[in-house]
């Protein structure tokens, strides 16, 4: 693909007055896997929900793969931070999987061929849900509900996948696993990480923004301590956990292997 | 027993309790994994302003719910559209307005209202061979649309969310569930009324939602358990000379708490220390 996967141009959001993003402008590139951080109610997922035209933004433009928002929007992957359903539904992993598909059923009589089976097929397996299928989602494990979740972002053979803290539910071997799979996926879609917590932010990114109602963006993959400082007005070692500069230090051995 | 069926009132009333068993069976079922119970109580009670209506203008008071409960259904859809405002409080204030609005109706229309009690509480045994008709072609209609919508209807229900970024006409599909939710409703005034309806549109696939795990399967569980209740509540009405419409939901009750019961004792059961594992 030519242009940029998402463009975002001075957009601002108020909820109630109270102004969630101002001014935010950013550019996503194909191949990108862009991260953004920031503190809880810095705007993160209201920001990945005007990219998908979930809201409308009071100001400021969104082209998202080279379209309207909720012209182009079906082509993405999308990993919502909260549960927006009822794990009481009664609907099997399968079932939930393929549903990622619809995007790519035309007509008002949608029905699912075997292009939808093979890849929900695939993508189970991919996220080792595969022995899970014909399972009601309401007797999942947290770990296996969420890596349903990602099965059915990627069903869809997403251009682009918007991950809103994707690890928040999941132990730590699932969060290992999971980002050996990001890693994989790579090659084939572009992909935006928002995660309030640092330690996540890994080797691969290719750019790190931060967000806090502005964003702060750098040319590269390095989290500077302007961007930090600004973006949290606060110091570095209470969003590391205690251990100061540590992410930073680690960030700059991986640039060197 | 047998030789009651010879009578048409009867005969009319098991055709009622099978088409109202089908609608509820399909309808019920998203209104309970939806959670939208509390809405269709809102509906079904807002319905009493159509029959004051129907009463005031002389028409069929049937009539009048049918289209106040489409216009209030509409209105409901675009005011959660539009007013970001709590859901539970718009459905309270319509529920109580439709009632008053029904009360006033009444009031001003001159001369005695005979079956308003039959409205209220139901009479499967009252069901005119008209209202069978328009019964069949609101189940007709149900399938159709169920059949047609399917896996839309199950996105929608399942993750609006999700289902708006793959481009599925929520706003539309939701109306669309929000209506044949109130057309059922109607439909199942004349048999458990106004007040019970909200009961035998969920306890059969809030039951039968414990006992599957496939949509289109908790709906004909649902169906099954709405003839269960609908047949042995008009038998027993018989037997024992009670209310019709009472019966029916009082079965359904006992069958949602035996639902109940089993699960404990099956969870119970399955805390115990595992042996077989």
């Amino acid at each position: 693909m030519a242009g940029p996967v998402i463009e975002v141009e001075n957009v601002t959001f108020a909820r109630n007055g109270n102004k969630v993003l101002d001014n935010v402008s950013f550019c996503v590139q194909p191949g990108d896997f862009y991260a953004i951080i920031g503190p809880n109610g810095g705007g993160k997922s209201t920001l990945l929900k005007i990219i998908l035209g979930l809201l409308r933004p009071t100001g400021g433009k969104v082209r998202l793969l080279g379209g309207k928002p909720y012209e182009t929007r079906w082509r993405c992957g999308y990993v919502p931070q909260f549960r927006t359903f009822d794990f009481h539904y009664p609907i099997t992993v399968e079932e939930m999987v393929i549903s990622g598909r619809l995007g790519h059923i035309p007509g008002i009589r949608k029905k699912y061929g075997s292009t939808d089976t093979r890849a929900a097929k695939e993508t189970m397996e991919r996220m080792g849900v595969q022995h899970l299928a014909d399972r009601e989602i309401r007797h999942l494990s947290g770990g296996e509900q969420q890596r349903v979740i990602i099965a059915r972002a990627l069903a869809g053979d997403p251009s682009l996948l918007l991950l809103d803290e994707p690890t928040v539910f999941v132990d730590a071997p699932t969060e290992v696993h999971f980002y050996d799979i990001i890693n994989d996926l790579r090659s084939s879609m572009t992909i935006v990480l928002v995660t309030h917590d640092i330690g996540v932010i890994y080797s691969h990114v290719t750019r790190v923004a931060c967000l806090n109602h502005s964003l702060y963006t750098h040319n590269g993959r390095e989290i500077t301590d302007d961007m930090i400082t600004s973006a949290y007005q606060c110091p570095v070692d209470l969003i590391a956990h205690g251990l100061p500069h540590r992410v930073l230090r680690n960030h700059d051995r991986e640039d060197s292997d | 027993m047998i030789g009651i069926l010879a009578f048409e009132f009867f005969r009319n009333a098991i055709f009622a309790g099978i088409l109202a068993s089908i609608a509820c069976g399909i309808i019920g079922t998203y209104v309970v994994v939806k959670r939208m119970v509390s809405v269709s109580g809102g509906i079904s009670h807002a319905a009493f302003g159509g029959i004051g209506i129907g009463y005031f203008l002389g028409i069929d008071p049937i009539y009048g719910a049918f289209a106040f409960t489409t216009g209030v259904a509409v209105f409901m859809s675009i005011l959660k559209e539009k007013a970001q405002q709590n859901l539970d409080t718009i459905i309270a204030a319509m529920w109580a307005a439709g009632m008053a609005t029904g009360i006033i109706f009444i009031a001003l229309t001159p001369g005695y209202t005979p079956d308003l009690f039959s409205f209220l509480f139901g009479n499967i045994l009252l069901v005119p061979t008209s209202d069978l008709v328009i019964m069949v072609l609101l189940v007709i209609v149900i399938l159709v649309l169920v059949g047609l919508f399917h896996l839309q209807l199950m996105a929608v229900t399942f993750d609006e969310e999700y289902a708006e970024v793959m481009n599925i006409p929520v706003t539309w599909l939701s109306l669309l569930l929000l209506l044949l939710v109130a057309l059922t409703v109607v439909m199942l005034i004349r048999i458990v009324g106004i007040i019970l309806v909200i009961a035998l549109l969920a306890l059969p696939a809030a039951i039968a939602r414990e006992f599957s795990g496939h949509l289109t399967h908790v709906m004909l569980l649902s169906t099954g358990f709405g003839l269960v209740f609908t047949m042995g509540g008009l038998w027993l009405s018989y037997v024992l000379d009670v209310p019709s419409g009472a019966t029916i939901i009082l079965l359904a009750t006992a069958g949602y708490a035996v639902m109940l019961a089993i699960k404990k004792i099956q969870r119970d059961k399955s805390q115990l220390p595992a042996t077989s594992e």
